[in-house]
């Protein structure tokens, strides 16, 4: 038996050299480093294209007897103050609005359909007495601002009601009560809601990370075993390297030009997150949103980059494998469905996991070398994991490379020869010659 | 190029092929097939497509495992041999096209750990014989076929192999590259290596082999040096002119058989045991004018028909069957 180096660090530098030197790896990673960089920009250009600016709301007072602070209560509605409980869905935290008294009606409508005002809202009395609220402006229903003044209108009137009714300062009754939330689980306490929020956002990044990951350089790897096979220069390969040596050497390469590409893209995000706070201040003034990269921390970085790494290379092996198979490059994607499926079933499950990382079978995926990638850091930032289930899952994963990498190789050496229209995984086996 | 008197071979420096066996589904590429390529030699291996030649490298080279078996050379079973000892040639053509000829050069010699200064001599000396130097810095899918095939050749050997492994070397050459990958064979073989190559061009062989085996779907028919397979055929051909009438009187003569009738002369099997120049005396008796009398061994190529029963250019039975055959993903040339 052949050691594996130096002969697959060769295969390996020739495997990413050619990679990253090709004009369709340039033009890619250039695409998503500009599309990781106008994400991470994003934010700030909503906030810059008005979709955070104060919506102006014209008001025009009708009624013959309006109540007292008409303005202030209405504004108090739409802009309700920062508060605990505020998360629970209701009026948006970041709208807010700006009241425009307006003494013609005419020119008031005229502003809405051009554009000036977002909406016109006045206000008069019903023959019963109660207020009653006319609506000029966008009318779709799933406008939150529509939602927002038809909520902020009935406060008003509430309070118009009670005023009527003799209560004093009926205001009040509209402050914040208190609302405290104790969670099931006592460690999740640790997290306000802001901080959950990122969490759960970071956890999704990292979910996406991997599954793109392993599905695009995953079949980078079987593309390349197959152009080799096609290209007939296997035969020369095989000669010269051990199965062994030319998978590793394959997987290992194509993983450094896939992190490359990551890094590259990365790289750009994290150019847009911290340039994003300075050009939202000096556009729009105040903080950016919370950001996902709020839960990275150093235990997460590390747990995220191993099993990242490991569920590449085990990813890959199979697709290298399922890439000698065929004899055309045309084949490879047929050949290599079964494995994108399990990769798909991991992701989706992973997405499934995200609002319920406590329970059990999440447990138990997280330790199962083909979907601890996704669900190991997953419940590292979702949950809590001790460190000894960390060491555990992450045993198992490496222990899972191995055995993979072995079946690999070894379907590998009888698979690069066989040339024919679809070798099964049967015929495949029994043509695998004994590892050497 | 026959036996030029050189000493009995010694078996344990040879590369010995002993009763190997593979079978690819329901196809049985190699049936007990044994035979043993002196060192310092170059051997032809002879048949038609789909004899075995492929698979027997391949097993030599321990990318294949013989189902029964065994390969030694010097001695030793090519299972505990490096890689290295081995250099090969495949029968189809391919190298990485976008990377250039220095690049890929240097990677193949890499793997068989050969520094790329070490190699980087070699590959100008071998450019330079095959009148390639111009393009060492061109992308491989920019040269002819023709030329890849020279850079192939020169990727498996630049590690100075012991053996030289050549499936089907000469075919898709012009004559001037034949020649010249010719010399090279000479020249490797006057380094002291050991060459192999399969074809079914016999005038090739004739040429450059001093030993041979002939497979036949899977089975050794013969093997040996050239002279003795020639030799064994136990006849000897005689081509002769004459310039009187008719041809009958020539079968008359016992152990005589006319094979072919060529524009100006005839062909003749002569039995053993008989004596060529019995065609000639007959011949003179009867008072015809001989300009042409020639004894000559049989050709490979007749030897070749002898034991397989048709030329080696008439496939025996075609890839794509073998390719598609059910219950085998396996193919043979």
């Amino acid at each position: 038996m052949s050691g594996l180096f130096p002969n697959a660090w060769y295969i390996a530098r020739r495997e990413y050299l050619v990679r990253v030197r090709s004009r369709a790896f340039v033009i890619m990673t250039a695409i998503l480093a500009l599309v990781g960089l106008g994400l991470a920009l994003a934010p700030v250009g909503f906030r810059m294209l008005g979709a955070d600016r104060p919506q102006r709301l014209g008001v025009v007072i009708s009624a013959a007897d309006p109540p007292p602070r008409t303005l202030g209560l209405l504004g108090g509605g739409l802009n309700p103050p920062s508060a605990a409980g505020q998360a629970d869905g209701g009026t948006p935290r970041s709208a807010n609005y700006e009241l425009v008294p307006v003494s013609d009606p005419i020119a008031a409508r005229r502003d809405v359909q051009d554009g000036r005002l977002n909406g016109l809202l006045t206000i008069g009395r019903s023959s019963s007495g109660d207020l009653a609220f006319d609506y000029f402006g966008d009318s779709s229903p799933t406008s939150r601002s529509l939602a927002a003044v038809q909520a902020a209108s009935q406060q008003l009137a509430i309070s118009d009601r009670l005023t009527r009714a003799g209560v004093r300062d009926p205001s009040a009754i509209f402050t914040p009560v208190g609302f405290r939330v104790e969670p099931l689980d006592p460690n999740a306490g640790r997290r306000d809601t802001a901080a959950s929020v990122a969490a759960y956002l970071l956890a999704t990044v990292l979910v996406v990370l991997t599954f793109m990951a392993i599905m695009t350089y995953g079949n980078w790897v079987a593309g390349s075993v197959a152009e080799e096979k096609s290209s007939r220069v296997m035969e020369l390969l095989i000669t010269a390297a051990s199965p062994r040596q030319l998978l590793a050497g394959k997987v290992i390469g194509t993983c450094a030009a896939g992190l490359t590409q990551y890094l590259a893209i990365l790289g750009a995000a994290l150019v847009g997150v911290i340039l994003s706070g300075p050009l939202s201040r000096a556009i729009v003034g105040g903080s950016g949103a919370s950001s996902p990269f709020a839960g990275v921390t150093i235990p997460v970085l590390i747990v995220f980059g191993l099993f990242f790494l490991g569920g590449f290379v085990l990813y890959a092996a199979v697709y290298a494998a399922l890439g000698s198979m065929v004899s055309r490059q045309e084949d490879v994607q047929q050949m290599v469905g079964p494995m994108t499926l399990v990769g798909v079933v991991g992701y989706f499950a992973a997405f499934t996991a995200l609002s319920t990382p406590d329970s059990g079978w999440v447990h138990v995926l997280s330790f199962v070398p083909f979907f601890a990638p996704y669900f190991m850091p997953l419940r590292l930032v979702l949950s809590t994991v001790t460190p000894l289930e960390v060491v555990f899952s992450a045993l198992l994963l490496v222990a899972g490379i191995v055995i993979v990498h072995s079946l690999a190789a070894r379907i590998y050496s009888a698979g690069v020869l066989l040339y024919g229209q679809r070798p099964g995984i049967r015929a495949v086996w029994r043509a695998a010659r004994v590892r050497r | 190029m026959g036996g030029t008197g050189r000493e009995a071979p010694d078996h344990g420096m040879s590369l010995v092929v002993d009763h190997i066996s593979k079978r690819f589904g329901t196809i049985l590429a190699l049936d007990d097939a044994t035979f043993t390529v002196e060192p310092g030699r170059i051997f032809g291996l002879l048949g038609a497509n789909g004899a075995g030649k492929t698979t027997s490298m391949r097993i030599v080279l321990d990318i294949l495992r013989p189902d029964s078996g065994t390969v030694t050379w010097e001695g030793r079973p090519n299972t505990a041999l490096p890689r290295r000892t081995w250099g090969y040639l495949p029968e189809e053509r391919g190298l990485y096209l976008r990377m250039r000829v220095a690049e890929v050069l240097r990677f193949f010699a890499s793997l068989y750990g050969v520094s790329s200064a070490d190699a980087s001599g070699e590959v100008d000396a071998w450019l330079e014989r095959f009148r390639i130097a111009d393009y060492l810095n061109r992308k491989v899918e920019e040269l002819s076929k023709g030329n890849q095939q020279k850079i192939q050749f020169i990727a498996s050997i630049l590690h100075d192999p012991q053996v030289l492994i050549m499936d089907e070397p000469f075919s898709g050459l012009d004559p001037v590259n034949v020649q010249l990958l010719k010399e090279a064979f000479l020249a490797m073989r006057d380094r002291g290596k050991t060459l192999i190559f399969s074809t079914h061009q016999m005038e090739t062989v004739e040429e450059l082999c001093e030993s041979i085996a002939i497979l036949d779907r899977g089975r050794v028919v013969v093997s040996g040096a050239v002279r003795d397979v020639k030799r064994a055929m136990g006849r000897q051909v005689v081509r002769l002119a004459v310039d009187g009438d008719g041809t009958g009187w020539v079968e008359q003569i016992p152990g005589v058989q006319l094979t072919r009738r060529g524009e100006d002369y005839l062909e003749l099997h002569v039995a053993s045991g008989s004596d060529p120049e019995e065609v000639l005396r007959a011949a003179l008796a009867r008072g015809d004018r001989v300009t042409r009398f020639e004894i000559a061994d049989p050709s490979l190529e007749e030897i070749f028909i002898e034991h397989v029963g048709r030329r080696a250019e008439e496939p025996e039975r075609h890839l794509a069957e073998v390719a598609t055959a059910p219950d085998t993903g396996a193919q043979d040339r």
